[in-house]
C-alpha cells in the first residue's frame, strides 16, 4: 500500500494564476465602470473623445431647449466632406443634454466601423434607425457632405421614414467649424413637420425638402467669409462644418 | 389565443438540458394534459409526468409511429444540435436536419395539431457587411454561418408545415444560451484561462441565461404564437469586458492568427464553431423589445449578470472520500 502524495497544488498554477491576477487587478483598477450598452455605445470612449473635440472647438449651442429631454427624436445636420461631423455633434449634444445621442451613418468596416459603434454610431439604414427610434434614442443624421460649406447637400428622405412614421420630432440644424479658429457653432430649429398629411412616402420626401431649406436658410443667416474676392469661391474658408 | 385545458404535448430534444428544462415546466402546467418526449439522449432532470423515448433523428418510422400514436395539439421542437456543443459541425448539421424532418413531418401528419414552437437563433439574421446592428423580428433572415443556415432551415420548414395545415408556428429566436448545464462553446472559450479577442473590432453581443429560454418557450407554446421573438437578455457585452469580469488573460489577435488559436482552443478543449467566430468578430445583437408582447415577460437579467454567472460556476466539485480507504 502506498501513500497518497499531493502534489502542490499552488505551485503549478502560479505562473497563469499570477497573469490572471494581474490581469484582473489591472483591469479592475482602470476599467472598473466600462460599459456598453444595446447598440454597443461606450459611455467611457464617448466621454473621453467629447474632451477631445472641446480640446479643438470651442462650441456655442443654441435651441437645445427645443430637444426633448426624454423620447426619441431626430437632430438633421448639415456635413462637409471628409469630416465627421454627424459624429463630432452627436457628442457634443450628448455632453449639453445629458443623455445618449447616437448618430447615424457608421461604416461597417473594422476597425473604424467598430470604433464608430462604440462611439454611437449606427448604420445608415431605416430598420437600424427605426429600431433606435423604438427605443427612444435621440439621433443625429447629416445631409450629403458638401465641398463649399455655403452649400447644402441632399436629404436622404429613406432615413427621415421611420420618424414620420412613428410620428417622431424631426429638427433641423445648422452647424458650423472654423477651421482656423476654435470656435464652432450648432444651432437647432424648432421641429419641422412635413407639410401635409401623406399616407405613402412622400411624407418623408417633402419633409426632407423642408430641412434642406431650413438649414440652408440658417447657414445663410450665419453669414460667413464673404470678402468679395475670388477667395470666395474656394470651398474651405467660410464657416460650415 | 391561450392553450385549452387537456392539451397533448410533443417535445422533441426532450433529452437535452433545454429541452428537459421545458419539459419541467410544462408539467407544472395546468392546461397540459399529456407530454411526450423523444430524443436520442435520456432527460437530464427528474420528470414525474412526462413519457419519454429514446429515437434517434435518422428513425423516422419510429418517430411518425410515435407522434401518430400520441396525437398532439402541440409540438415543441427543440432538437437543435448547436455545432461543437455536443457534436461536432458536421454531425451537429445532419442530425439537426435529420430530426427537423421527422418530428415536424411527423407532426404535419398529425389530425389534432393546433400549433407548433420550434427552436431557433438570432444566428439567423446573419452579420453580413451592412447587417442591422440590432435586428428586430421583421429584419429578414439572412445567416452567414452554418448554425444560422441550420435554423432558418427548421423555420422554413415549420412556417412551410404551418401554412399548409393551417396552424400557428412561433420560432422562438435564442441568443447564444449559457447556463450551469448547457453545452455552449462559447461559454466554454469565455471560461477558458486564456481568452482570444478581436483587437481591431472587439463586437458586442449579448445572450441569454438557460431558465428564461425555458419560460419563453412554455410562453410561446400556451400562448399558440403565431411569429418569431427574439429572446434574450438586456445589454451587451465585449468579450474584452466579459474577459475583465472573469479575470481571465485576454489574447488580442488581428488576423490569420486566429487561425492558430482556433486550433489551440480545439486542443485545449473549447473547439471555436464558426457562428462564435462570426460573434467574436462582427458581434450578434437582437432587439429584444417585444418580448414581453409576444412571450408575456421580459428579461430580468442583463447579459452582465449572465456573464457573471458563468464565471461563478464551479469547474469541478471535490468530493472528499467520506472514508479513507487507501
Amino acid at each position: 500500500m502506498g501513500d497518497v502524495i499531493e502534489l502542490p497544488r499552488r505551485g503549478l498554477s502560479t505562473p497563469v494564476a499570477a497573469l490572471q491576477s494581474i490581469s484582473h487587478a489591472a483591469s479592475n483598477r482602470l476599467l472598473a465602470s466600462w460599459d456598453i450598452d444595446e447598440w454597443g455605445r461606450d459611455d467611457m470612449w464617448v466621454r473621453a473623445t467629447e474632451r477631445l473635440t472641446r480640446a479643438r472647438w470651442t462650441t456655442l449651442t443654441g435651441g437645445l431647449e427645443l430637444i426633448p429631454g426624454t423620447g426619441p427624436a431626430i437632430v438633421v445636420v448639415n456635413t462637409r466632406r471628409f469630416r465627421l461631423t454627424q459624429w463630432w455633434v452627436a457628442v457634443t449634444l450628448s455632453e449639453a443634454l445629458g443623455r445618449p445621442v447616437r448618430f447615424v451613418g457608421r461604416s461597417d468596416s473594422a476597425p473604424f466601423g467598430a470604433l464608430a459603434r462604440r462611439l454611437g454610431g449606427l448604420l445608415a439604414r431605416p430598420d437600424e434607425i427605426a429600431g433606435a427610434l423604438r427605443h427612444r434614442q435621440l439621433l443625429v443624421v447629416g445631409l450629403t457632405g458638401t465641398l463649399d460649406s455655403r452649400h447644402v447637400g441632399t436629404c436622404d428622405p429613406s432615413l427621415l421614414g421611420p420618424a414620420v412614421e412613428q410620428r417622431v420630432p424631426v429638427f433641423p440644424a445648422a452647424v458650423t467649424a472654423s477651421e482656423s479658429s476654435r470656435s464652432a457653432r450648432i444651432e437647432v430649429a424648432p421641429r419641422l413637420a412635413a407639410p401635409r398629411h401623406r399616407r405613402g412616402p412622400l411624407g418623408e420626401v417633402e419633409l426632407a425638402r423642408r430641412v434642406e431649406t431650413q438649414i440652408s436658410a440658417m447657414l445663410e443667416s450665419f453669414g460667413g467669409a464673404h470678402t468679395g474676392t475670388p477667395l470666395d469661391w474656394l470651398p474651405w474658408p467660410s464657416g460650415g462644418s | 389565443m391561450t392553450a385549452r385545458p387537456g392539451r397533448r404535448v410533443l417535445v422533441s430534444g426532450m433529452g437535452g438540458d433545454l429541452g428537459s428544462r421545458v419539459a419541467v415546466h410544462l408539467e407544472r402546467e395546468a392546461w397540459v394534459g399529456e407530454l411526450l418526449g423523444i430524443d436520442t439522449d435520456p432527460p437530464r432532470r427528474r420528470l414525474k409526468r412526462a413519457e419519454f423515448h429514446l429515437a434517434s433523428p435518422h428513425d423516422h418510422d419510429r418517430i411518425l409511429a410515435l407522434v401518430e400514436r400520441f396525437n398532439p395539439h402541440v409540438i415543441v421542437h427543440m432538437s437543435v444540435w448547436e455545432p461543437f456543443s455536443r457534436a461536432n459541425p458536421k454531425t451537429a448539421k445532419t442530425l439537426t436536419s435529420e430530426a427537423a424532418i421527422s418530428t415536424l413531418g411527423a407532426a404535419a401528419e398529425s389530425r389534432a395539431l393546433e400549433s407548433i414552437v420550434v427552436r431557433s437563433g438570432i444566428e439567423v439574421y446573419g452579420r453580413a457587411r451592412g447587417a442591422p446592428t440590432r435586428p428586430d423580428e421583421s429584419a429578414p433572415i439572412a445567416p452567414t454561418c452554418e448554425f444560422g443556415r441550420s435554423l432558418a432551415e427548421i423555420e422554413i420548414t415549420a412556417r412551410d408545415i404551418g401554412r399548409r395545415i393551417g396552424v400557428p408556428v412561433a420560432a422562438v429566436r435564442l441568443g447564444s444560451v449559457l447556463g450551469p448545464h448547457v453545452p455552449s462553446p462559447l461559454g466554454r472559450l469565455l471560461r477558458m484561462p486564456f481568452v482570444p479577442f478581436s483587437v481591431l473590432a472587439d463586437p458586442p453581443f449579448a445572450v441569454v441565461e438557460d431558465v428564461e429560454c425555458a419560460r419563453a418557450f412554455v410562453s410561446a407554446t400556451e400562448r399558440r404564437l403565431d411569429e418569431p421573438v427574439n429572446v434574450l437578455a438586456h445589454g451587451a457585452i465585449t468579450v474584452l469586458q466579459a474577459v475583465r469580469r472573469g479575470g481571465r488573460i485576454p489574447v488580442p489577435l488581428v488576423g490569420p492568427d486566429w487561425r492558430v488559436a482556433k486550433v489551440v482552443s480545439g486542443l485545449a478543449g473549447a473547439p471555436i464553431p464558426d457562428h462564435v467566430l462570426e460573434t467574436l468578430h462582427r458581434g450578434r445583437l437582437a432587439d429584444n423589445g417585444r418580448m414581453g408582447e409576444l412571450v408575456g415577460f421580459t428579461s430580468a437579467v442583463t447579459t452582465g449578470d449572465v456573464i457573471d454567472k458563468l464565471y461563478a460556476w464551479p469547474s469541478v466539485i471535490r468530493q472528499p472520500a467520506s472514508r479513507q480507504v487507501a
